[in-house]
């Protein structure tokens, strides 16, 4: 599978990082600041000298001044948990071309970003059963991203959406900002990712869903059976029931979005139609994602 | 509402039943995966079937084809509304024009009350409804045949003219009968007063008979009677004056001899009553009116006239077979007034100017005219020898009987063989013996023909008539060139010598007239008056009077009797309109609902 980007998609993804709306609490040190005080030199506040203080950090103009011994303190800085969690579940199947495809090329752009920044990226494949990877860290670790990526997994009993959610909100994840790159189609996915959310991860959304699920071309009398396994539907697919459809969709879309952003986190649909390219510029650049 | 074929309401049911069952067909659904189901909506719409069965669901498009199907089935049935109305699908409109119509008992008379009745019954038809109409004048005819024109029809109606003659309603119902003979659902319509004879010989068919009636009342005072007689005294003339009214009537009757007033007395007459006058005319006229100053509803039967020639008018007594040739060539001329008999009177005939006895034996007769058709009985001039088989034509002797008459060719099936007796003279000849004999006596002329007419194909022959006409001017003496007085209406026929003819009639105007054969046949003395007659120089005066006490009984009839069947008056028959188009255009209408659904469904 071709997941290498073009260069010039690389070229653009030169100095983006990923910038989300809180700071989220770091395991080793890293490139991005936090609210602790540490030994970074972003200046963050004066205190007063308490013995055993490290002298190097006393102003002493300060003290020459006032004759008052006071420590000059420093943000720390820390690594940011990034969990890219790509959907793999048969309903991504869908679509020409596939949005598991274009779900991989944006997974490839964001852990890029995320590594070129020291971003610790913790790729999570859902709807497979498939053990967990280790955090990747530095732009080396993009051809293993890469390698885990491309990789199609084969599993006979594949899970819902919501259940890899569910069972990725119940592990011991650290939290961070979690990418999730999914169409979404599954009716609990809403509540799915408020349990994220509950787990203090900043849930960025992604929702990519292509002409098919858009603006469904079929007609006829049909029964329609579920790419995710679930029972199959006897519909009549006339103006009225495609109607009926869209509406299901866009409200379904809005209970997803708000599931997202409850927590600090965002959303945005991805259409597979639309190039990569622009995707980032207009969306993840202007709206913020990235910075 | 009704429905004139009921039966095929059952239709319904089956039919149904089919639609029904093809919705327990359970549908054949294609196939197709999608990524997720559950966006769908549960409820789906089944708008086709192929398969076996499934249970039955309420659907809109099952209750519009039902009812699609139930107003299919009704107009099969065809629904039909009841109206009131003269006119039905086919009609023939039968307007009396007899001279009781011309009363003026209703405004302006009971003719234009009944043409109004045609008329508004023409507007009043519906699109599609075909009418016929016929006159029941003195001689029936079509106005118009079967159309749904209503334009043309009245353009037609228009013109009619009431007749001062009697009617042949019985002729005329025929003639409606036949129209629409072997039609279902057609209707007779007779706009009459129901002054006429009565029908016995009538068959409606599939037919119905509407009969209504015009005119209110029966007041009216004619003359009945006008005729003269010779006694010692010289010539009398009797007038005879009828109330046919309910209440006594008092009316001025004068009588006049060549225009001039030579009686006039007040008459008071009691209701249903007569009363006549009897009177001593001067010598050397030639003509006799009479007239009544009754302001009553019919002027046409206030006059009368008389002739004062003998053979102006001749009463002609015919015993004997049914022979319609004979009787059509009597009944062509204008002086002859035909009865007909089994047997001769007991009077010997005294009253009859001329006696026929065609086809049975002759007797002794008083009359001054004895016609003998075909077989010699006592008192004919000639002695039976015995009978010859189609003899042929062997000569003829110059006679004003013959004069016209070619007899050469003429087929005779049988002949008496007859020999003259007496001062009887042979006329014409076969091989076999005589077949023409006239004897002239003192008191009496006599014809013998020794065949019958309806054994030979002599009636067929341009001649006949002719040869009748001459035997009517031997045998009753030959008529001057004074006033002719003819009844109303009736055909005849008068000499004309000319190459071209014209009648002059009394509303003014001519008719120009074709000679044929030396005579000319008019039909155009419809109304009662004094007419003028031209061939060449000729001009003769001809006076047409209505006489008819049958026309002048103008109670108007609220029943009539058709084939001994009562027939009531009814001023606003129903009648049933079919409902069909209505009903095609509301199934078109569902029909278009059923796709639009379908198609916003599918």
């Amino acid at each position: 599978m071709d997941l290498l980007l073009p260069p010039r998609t690389f070229r653009m993804l030169e100095g983006l990082r990923i910038s989300p709306r809180k700071s989220q609490p770091g395991r080793v040190r890293g490139e991005r600041l936090t609210r602790r005080a540490g030994l970074s030199i972003e200046f963050a506040d004066y205190r007063d000298y308490a013995e055993g203080d490290d002298l190097r950090h006393l102003d002493w103009n300060v003290l020459a001044r006032l004759d008052s011994p006071v420590m000059r303190t420093y943000r720390d800085e820390e690594d940011l948990a990034v969990h890219l969690l790509l959907d793999d579940s048969p309903s991504m199947a869908f679509g020409e071309p596939t949005k598991l495809l274009i779900a991989r090329h944006l997974a490839a752009a964001l852990g890029y970003i995320a590594l070129s920044n020291g971003d610790a990226l913790y790729p999570v494949r859902l709807g497979r059963r498939e053990p967990p990877l280790s955090a990747l860290r530095g732009r080396s670790s993009f051809g293993r991203f890469a390698s885990w990526l491309g990789r199609d997994v084969a599993d006979d009993a594949p899970t819902s959406l919501s259940s890899s959610l569910r069972a990725f909100a119940n592990s011991r994840a650290r939290a961070g900002v979690a990418i999730v790159l999914s169409d979404g189609l599954d009716p609990d996915a809403a509540a799915s990712i408020r349990a994220l959310v509950g787990r203090g991860h900043e849930v960025w959304l992604v929702q990519i869903l292509s002409d098919l699920d858009l603006e469904p071309d079929i007609e006829g009398d049909l029964r329609l059976t579920d790419g995710e396994g679930g029972a199959p539907t006897d519909i009549t697919a006339n103006s009225i029931a495609l109607r009926k459809y869209r509406d299901n969709l866009h409200e379904h879309n809005e209970g997803l979005a708000d599931s997202a952003k409850r927590g600090g986190g965002r959303y945005a649909i991805f259409e597979t139609s639309r190039p990569l390219d622009r995707f980032i510029q207009d969306t993840l650049k202007r709206e913020g994602w990235l910075s | 509402m009704n429905f004139a074929r009921p039966d095929a309401l059952f239709l319904f049911l089956p039919l149904a039943a089919v639609i029904i069952a093809l919705y327990l067909l359970r549908m054949k659904r294609r196939e197709m995966q999608v990524p997720a189901t559950f966006l769908w909506p549960t409820h789906t719409e089944e708008v086709r079937a192929n398969a076996l069965f499934q249970k039955l669901k309420p659907s809109w498009l099952l209750f519009l084809q039902l009812l699609a199907l139930a107003v299919t089935v009704g107009c099969i049935a065809r629904p039909q509304l009841v109206q009131r109305g003269l006119t039905g699908e086919i009609t023939v409109l039968v307007l009396d024009s007899s001279a009781s119509m011309g009363a003026t008992d209703v405004s302006p008379s009971r003719f234009e009350e009944a043409k109004r009745l045609a008329k508004a019954a023409i507007e009043s038809a519906r699109p599609g409804d075909r009418i016929a109409m016929v006159e029941a004048g003195p001689v029936p005819r079509v106005v118009f045949s079967l159309s749904s024109d209503p334009v043309r029809q009245l353009a037609e109606l228009q013109p009619l003219t009431v007749s001062d003659a009697e009617t042949d309603a019985g002729e005329a119902m025929r003639l409606a009968s036949a129209i629409v003979a072997g039609t279902e659902g057609a209707r007779i319509v007779l706009l009459s007063d129901g002054v006429f004879e009565r029908i016995d010989d009538f068959s409606q068919g599939n037919a119905s008979v509407v009969f209504q009636s015009v005119g209110k009342s029966g007041e009216n005072l004619a003359i009945e009677a006008f005729g003269s007689s010779e006694s010692q005294k010289g010539r009398l003339l009797f007038a005879s004056v009828r109330n046919f009214g309910d209440k006594v009537a008092t009316t001025n009757l004068t009588i006049l001899a060549d225009g001039k007033v030579v009686d006039s007395s007040q008459l008071q007459i009691p209701s249903q009553q007569s009363q006549s006058r009897t009177i001593a005319v001067p010598a050397g006229a030639t003509l006799f009116e009479t007239r009544i100053d009754a302001k009553d509803a019919l002027a046409a039967d206030n006059y009368s006239a008389l002739s004062a020639d003998p053979a102006a008018s001749l009463q002609v007594l015919k015993i004997g077979g049914e022979d319609p040739f004979l009787d059509r060539a009597l009944a062509l001329d204008p002086r002859v007034t035909l009865d007909r008999a089994d047997r001769l009177p007991l009077d010997g005939g005294s009253s009859y100017d001329i006696v026929v006895f065609d086809g049975v034996a002759s007797e002794p007769t008083t009359s001054r005219g004895v016609l003998i058709l075909g077989k010699a009985g006592t008192g004919s001039p000639v002695r039976i020898t015995g009978t010859a088989a189609r003899p042929k034509f062997n000569g003829a002797s110059s006679s004003e009987i013959l004069k016209g008459v070619d007899l050469d060719g003429v087929y005779f099936e049988e002949i008496e063989v007859a020999q003259p007796i007496g001062s009887a003279e042979v006329l014409a000849r076969s091989a076999a013996g005589p077949l023409i004999i006239a004897d002239t006596k003192p008191n009496q002329r006599v014809v013998y023909t020794a065949f019958s007419p309806l054994e030979s194909d002599f009636p067929l022959q341009i001649g006949f008539p002719i040869f009748v006409s001459n035997l009517l001017d031997f045998l009753g003496g030959e008529a001057g060139e004074g006033p002719l007085v003819v009844p109303v209406g009736r055909a005849f026929s008068l000499p004309a010598n000319a190459p071209s003819a014209s009648l002059k009639v009394p509303t003014g105007g001519e008719v120009q007239l074709k000679p044929n054969g030396g005579a000319v046949t008019i039909r155009e003395a419809k109304r009662v008056g004094t007419y003028e007659f031209r061939s060449g120089n000729a001009v003769r005066k001809v006076i047409a009077v209505l006489q008819s006490p049958r026309e002048s009984a103008l109670a108007p009839e609220r029943e009539i009797a058709l084939a001994r069947k009562p027939v009531k008056s009814t001023d606003a028959p129903l009648r049933f309109a079919d409902f069909w188009q209505p009903l095609i255009l509301l199934g078109l209408l569902i029909l278009g609902a059923e796709w639009w659904l379908y198609a916003r469904r599918s």
